[in-house]
């Protein structure tokens, strides 16, 4: 060191301060170089053997089935390097017709379950351990040989979940050979009594629904929209009925409360739990008006009208019922008598276009019978495979203890959940995307299923685990030659292999699968369902129980986060459990949001914070099946409370388990809790949000003229962008107040822009005759420096910000680089747009999977992502973060109710719902854009507002200036594996999507019309040396809609379906007011007021 | 501090501060340029897509087209690496002349045997943030060398541009020369005269185009 130091001793008093400073300073200085290298050496690691059709950075689609239920849906999975990373609807399928649902979708999250099981285990000391496949055959062997050389195997018991193809008659047929009986096949979620009552007036299970030949719809509690039936289909035909507008049906939902089904019909009658049967019988003339009305707690005057709206309609009728109530068998003959009577059969109800049902499903009464027999000891092997009983039935019926006693038990299931847990031995089955396998799929259809990759884990698909074990014992291989299920399937087939292959593409066939045993016997039921009281008893209410949306009613969902954090579409609540209960009810018990209340039957108990809803009524509460596993992994367990505590064991007619059996005892705990929700507001006080207009004043809208949202008009043909603004001062000026530069540029369109110049002229001609009113910015189109410039881009009425163009944005500059569409890259030539139907939006949430599917959003509300609330200690609630306000998803729906604003004091049934999807608007002139310290997101030439990761410092300012709130902030690594919050614990990451940057913490992120796909479809154009066809692509949330509410593409070009619908008439903006011109464009709700009424508001 | 010793403070944190600068400027965004790192396998490019010797065709390489192996990189944002098949085809019965070839070839045909692929080092790579469509490029008709270096003269391939993003953003926005390529390329001039005359290729450059 230098000699600087002064008077003072060196060497003897330690190191002097200054010195220090300086050491470190160098040090520092000298780290820093030794320090940078350039990235950690990667590698770049080959196939060994190449594999077909495989091309690296190009998805493969494979069509297949995916089951989520008793359903078979027809996919597509989307397959990157041999692994599945989305599904998506099957086009060719008719029952999806390329639409998917949110449990269709999250089908991904059961294949990568990281608690999925790996391996076959066997129990050992009491815990079960892994083995290996030919051990643990081995022991299923053994154990088949005892209990047939004991003459027991006529008493072993195999448990399959219902489902659709030959699987259920292969099974039935391996149990035969080894001397067992045909199986149960248990569904939790089974719908008996319809599906009973349907096949005895229609000879099908689920007739189609025809919508859209039906003048009145009226649902007795049947959920068409929410999970009753087959919800794809029954929604595809809803949303087409729906969009004719003046043509479509109205809707009117009977029941004691309005799922989601009822929120999307026109009037709800809130009738008694138990009391849609009275209105059915007075409908057909067999109840007088006054005594259905003194049953249903309805006033006389509306059943009787809705008996005149019926009659009204004749044979436009289409009635529904649903089930889950004492009398639902008798609900559902005298639904189908209606419809019988009405002349409805064969015109809205098909039953020759009926959609698939499962041959055989066990009633209650079969599952009851199994477990009286268990109990005295008489099952001595069961076997089950994708059902859960342990969990999914009344814990008063004791299934765990019954099956406890059972000496050997075997489970099939891929994931551990309640009942493989007690099992004795797992042999994993493969996962639906890793199987072989058949469904059918309409009348005379067959669905084909195929695995979409290599199996995940080591796990085996059971059917070929039973060939395996029939082929090893001498007694039985001779039955079957085939070597494993794929052979046994394509031996059925007329055409064998060559048929499934040539079919596979498409993934229907022609066809009818393999018919099984006939239905067991039905067992009767000890006693006839006790009615529901006709008053709740003092201090008692109603308790509606009905199975959740998402998670279903087994609550096979439950383990898989996309469908914890998607909030249930009617309450908005994720992560946890609630209570409806009405605002009058609440007020009068000092019931505020969140208060835990306890519900309480003779069975047991339910707790869970309450949720104020005015769809219910003020002496109902209603719950939902399917939270509270006290297991199934690590997403599902602990997570809510467990509705199966408080039910009974009752069953209806057709032997269906009663669900909403009477009254319960329901009390305040004195807890609180936050309620896991992401609803803002469920009003939308005036701003205009989500619009509706009313039938009969259709008529009245006029399309928005060029003038307004000139989809049509490109730049005038001198490519001078700057130059056509200026010059709009006549036509336009002298048209009266709106339009301004738009209107000129509309009325001007000389284009020689591409090939479509001619079209475009035409086409802006017929729109351009008289510009609107409606003040659109009356201004001249004077431009003034430093405002935003009133020269927008090709399509919808959106000037692109001066800000947002950068220097291009430079008023006085000639050079407006990628911006001028005359450039050649042809970027700024496309307006990417979308339009959003409310008429035909359902609130079903399918879109906000998929975005969580396509673009890699993480969840944030599981137990363990929640903040650090001291050092080591953390917010362990689940749902924390979704409290906080920091979900993530890009695409969210709203909820509005529009009218009954004085619920709390009354009971006004009469409220309508405005379900609108919002997610980023793409505006023109974005507050989001200029606030940027660090330009991050600014406005591409083809009309995206772009978000891009790695600038973003994390200001969050644009978030802050965003008036629809559609930005997102990643508050914690969700994205990043070595933190604690990391949303996609291996092997979830395996359906991460490479096609999109997976955000670190500190970033802000948002919709982005997914560009990914729009580059992908720009690429192979280009490959193919062609320009893009009209609606050649579309977004994630579009695709799988299936209410086909939105449309998505290229708003410049005429062709494309959203630029003809961005000029409907019932088009609007949200917020058209703040000038920050949006792309994206809703089209109003159409409301179907009763007939001859008068409503207050649309 | 005395006034004696003042004068050094100031000088001092200016040296430190321009030291600052000068390792910054190499840190972080460096540059993988020039990095040639060994491979597990020597695999010679001149040997295989070298141009072909007419007088002497075992010197000389095979004039492979580079496509043979990077199949995908016209066709695929990823331009993918050959399989260890791919090599197999020729090697199962090449087995090599010299005692290096010989040797390097059972290297290979080791990993082969073991059903193991290949380790190859990585030398190229955009980081994670880019979406990069490589065969946008090539379908344009930009030669493999304008951006990746005459490979097929080089027995250890070295990275040769920086492939940083100024380095992108120049070639888009003052455009692809295709004689400039072809010149790279290697080829004999009547064919980069011929080139001169096809059109400056420009594209897009807006961040959207790469950064999604």
């Amino acid at each position: 060191m230098s000699t600087d130091l002064g008077s003072a001793p060196s060497g003897s008093h330690g190191v002097k301060r200054r010195d220090f400073l300086k050491v470190v300073g160098a040090t520092g200085a000298a780290t820093t170089l030794v320090g940078c290298t350039s990235e950690k050496v990667g590698r770049l690691i080959p196939y060994v053997v190449q594999p077909d059709q495989t091309v690296p950075s190009v998805s493969n689609y494979f069509a297949t089935v995916v089951r989520e239920g008793s359903e078979a849906a027809g996919v597509l999975a989307e397959v990157r390097e041999g692994r599945v990373i989305k599904v998506e609807g099957n086009p060719q399928h008719p029952g999806n017709r390329g639409a998917v649902n949110a449990r269709q979708l999250a089908a991904v999250q059961g294949l990568y379950n990281p608690d999925r099981y790996r391996a076959p285990l066997k129990r050992e000391g009491g815990k079960l351990v892994a083995t290996t496949w030919a051990d643990a055959l081995g022991i299923l062997s053994r154990q088949l040989g005892t209990a047939r050389s004991q003459g027991a195997a006529g008493r072993a018991v195999f448990i399959n979940q219902a489902e659709l193809g030959s699987f259920p008659a292969f099974l039935d047929q391996w149990l035969a050979a080894f001397g067992m009986p045909a199986h149960v096949a248990y569904d939790a979620d089974a719908q008996l009594a319809t599906v009973a009552a349907n096949r005895a007036a229609y000879n099908a299970a689920w007739p189609r629904l025809d919508f859209t030949a039906a003048r009145l719809v009226v649902s007795f509690s049947g959920d068409f929209l929410d999970h009753y039936g087959n919800q794809v289909p029954q929604q595809l035909d809803w949303a087409d009925a729906r969009a004719k507008l003046e043509g479509a049906p109205r809707a009117i939902y009977v029941g004691p409360r309005r799922s989601l089904t009822g929120l999307n019909a026109d009037e709800w009658i809130p009738v008694r739990p138990g009391t849609e049967l009275a209105v059915a019988q007075l409908l057909r003339g067999q109840l007088p008006a006054a005594a259905a009305a003194e049953q249903t707690g309805v006033a006389q005057a509306v059943l009787e009208r809705l008996a005149q709206e019926v009659t009204a309609a004749g044979n436009g009728l289409l009635a529904v019922a649903g089930c889950g109530m004492p009398n639902a068998r008798e609900l559902g003959d005298a639904v189908a008598a209606l419809n019988q009577a009405a002349g409805a059969v064969g015109r809205t109800i098909r039953p020759d276009q009926a959609h698939p049902a499962p041959a055989r499903v066990a009633s209650f009464g079969e599952v009851r019978a199994l477990v009286e027999r268990m109990n005295a000891g008489q099952v001595p092997l069961v076997m089950v495979r994708h059902a859960n009983p342990a969990f999914s039935s009344p814990a008063a019926l004791g299934f765990a203890d019954a099956f406890k006693k059972v000496p050997f038990k075997v489970s099939f299931s891929s994931v551990p959940d309640e009942t493989s847990e007690l099992c004795d031995l797992v042999l994993p089955d493969h996962h639906a995307l890793e199987s072989w396998g058949d469904a059918e799929a309409g009348p005379g259809q067959i669905a084909l299923q195929q695995p979409a990759m290599d199996p995940v884990f080591d796990t085996r698909q059971t059917a070929d685990a039973l060939i395996a074990l029939a082929r090893a014992d001498q007694t039985t291989a001779a039955r079957f030659a085939d070597r494993d299920y794929r052979a046994y399937l394509m031996a059925r087939t007329p055409g064998g292999a060559a048929t499934w292959t040539a079919n596979l593409p498409k993934g229907v066939i022609a066809g009818s699968v393999q018919q099984g045993a006939a239905a067991a016997a039905p067992v009767a039921r000890p006693a006839a369902a006790p009615a529901i009281p006709a008053q709740p008893a003092n201090g008692e209410m109603f308790l509606v129980v009905y199975p959740h949306a998402l998670i279903g009613g087994d609550g096979r969902g439950a383990n898989k986060p996309w469908l914890q954090e998607l909030p249930d579409p009617v309450s908005k609540v994720c992560w946890q459990s609630w209570v409806e209960i009405h605002p009058q009810t609440a007020k009068r018990m000092g019931v505020e949001r969140g208060d835990e209340l306890e519900v309480r039957t003779a069975q047991g108990s339910f707790k869970a914070p309450a949720f104020i809803y005015m769809g219910v009524r003020p002496d109902t509460v209603a719950i939902a099946l399917g939270q509270g596993h006290p297991g199934y992994g690590r997403y599902a367990k602990g997570i809510g409370s467990n509705a199966y505590a408080v039910l009974g064991t009752a069953e209806d007619a057709a032997g269906g388990l009663v669900l909403t059996a009477g009254t319960a005892r329901v009390s305040k705990t004195g807890n609180s809790m936050d309620l896991v929700s992401t609803e803002g507001s469920a009003r939308q006080h005036g701003r205009g949000i989500g619009q509706a207009v009313l039938v009969g004043e259709l008529g009245g809208l006029r399309e928005a003229t060029g003038a307004e949202n000139a989809a049509v008009a490109p730049q005038g043909g001198s490519g001078d962008v700057q130059g056509t603004a200026r010059e709009v001062t006549g036509p336009s000026a002298t048209g009266g107040a709106a339009g301004g530069a738009a209107g000129g540029a509309a009325a001007k369109a000389a284009g020689d822009h591409g090939a479509a110049g001619g079209e475009h002229g035409a086409a802006a001609g017929g729109h351009g005759e008289a510009p609107a009113g409606g003040g659109h910015g009356g201004e001249g189109a004077v431009e003034i420096p430093g405002e935003p410039s009133k020269a927008f881009l090709p399509g919808l009425r959106s000037p692109v910000a001066n800000d947002a163009q950068g220097n291009y944005g430079d008023p006085t500059s000639k050079d407006k680089g990628m911006y001028d569409p005359n450039h050649p890259s042809g970027a700024a030539k496309r307006r990417w747009a979308m339009t959003v139907d409310l008429a035909r939006c359902t609130g079903c949430s399918a879109c906000v999977t998929a975005c969580y599917s396509e673009n890699n959003l993480p969840t944030v509300g599981a137990p363990w992502q929640g903040r650090a609330l001291a050092p080591g200690a953390w917010d362990t609630r689940p749902g924390a973060n979704v409290v906080k306000g920091r979900e993530m998803s890009w695409i969210r729906l709203e909820r509005y109710y529009e009218g009954a604003l004085n619920a709390e004091n009354e009971f006004q049934p009469d409220f309508d719902t405005r379900f609108v999807p919002m997610m980023c608007q793409h505006c023109g002139n974005a507050p989001c854009e200029p606030v940027c310290p660090v330009y991050a997101t600014y406005h591409s030439p083809d009309g995206l507002n772009v978000q891009v990761y790695n600038r973003c410092v994390g200001t969050r300012y644009c978030s802050n200036n965003c008036p629809y709130k559609v930005r997102y902030f990643n508050w914690f690594g969700y994205g990043e594996p070595d933190r604690r919050q990391y949303a996609w614990p291996e092997p979830m990451n395996w359906a991460l999507n490479p096609d999109v940057t997976v955000r670190g913490k500190g970033v802000m992120e948002k919709c982005t019309f997914c560009v990914q796909r729009i580059r992908e479809v720009e690429h192979v154009a280009k490959l193919q040396n062609r320009e893009l066809n009209p609606d050649e692509f579309t977004t994630a949330c579009a695709q799988a809609c299936p209410s086909r509410a939105i449309q998505f593409g290229d708003a410049a070009d005429p062709q494309w379906t959203v630029a003809q619908l961005a000029n409907d008439r019932r088009a609007y903006h949200v917020f058209e007011q703040l000038n920050v011109f949006t792309a994206v464009v809703y089209l109003k709700k159409v409301s179907h007021p009763a007939p001859g009424s008068a409503p207050a508001t649309a | 501090m005395t006034t004696r010793r003042k004068w050094t403070a100031i000088p001092g944190f200016l040296a430190l501060a321009a030291a600052a600068t000068v390792v910054s400027a190499y840190s972080g965004a460096s540059s993988s340029q020039y990095n040639s790192p060994e491979q597990p396998v020597k695999f010679p490019h001149p040997r295989h897509a070298g141009a072909v010797n007419a007088k002497d065709p075992s010197k000389g390489g095979l004039g492979m087209n580079c496509v043979y192996c990077h199949y995908a990189s016209n066709k695929g944002l990823d331009p993918g690496m050959p399989a260890v098949s791919s090599c197999m085809g020729c090697h199962t019965v090449v087995l090599g002349k010299a005692d290096s070839s010989k040797r390097e070839i059972a290297k290979l045909t080791a990993y082969w045997n073991k059903k193991l692929p290949v380790p190859w080092v990585r030398i190229h790579k955009v980081p994670d943030y880019v979406n990069f469509p490589h065969m946008r490029h090539t379908n344009v008709g930009v030669t493999c060398q304008t951006c990746h270096g005459q490979i097929q003269n080089q027995w250890q391939v070295a990275q040769a541009a920086s492939l940083n993003m100024g380095w992108c953003i120049n070639c888009h926005v003052n455009g692809y020369k295709p004689a400039e390529g072809h010149r790279l390329a290697g080829a004999p001039d009547s064919v980069v005269r011929a080139a001169e005359k096809l059109p400056v290729h420009k594209a897009r450059y807006d961040c959207s185009s790469c950064h999604y």
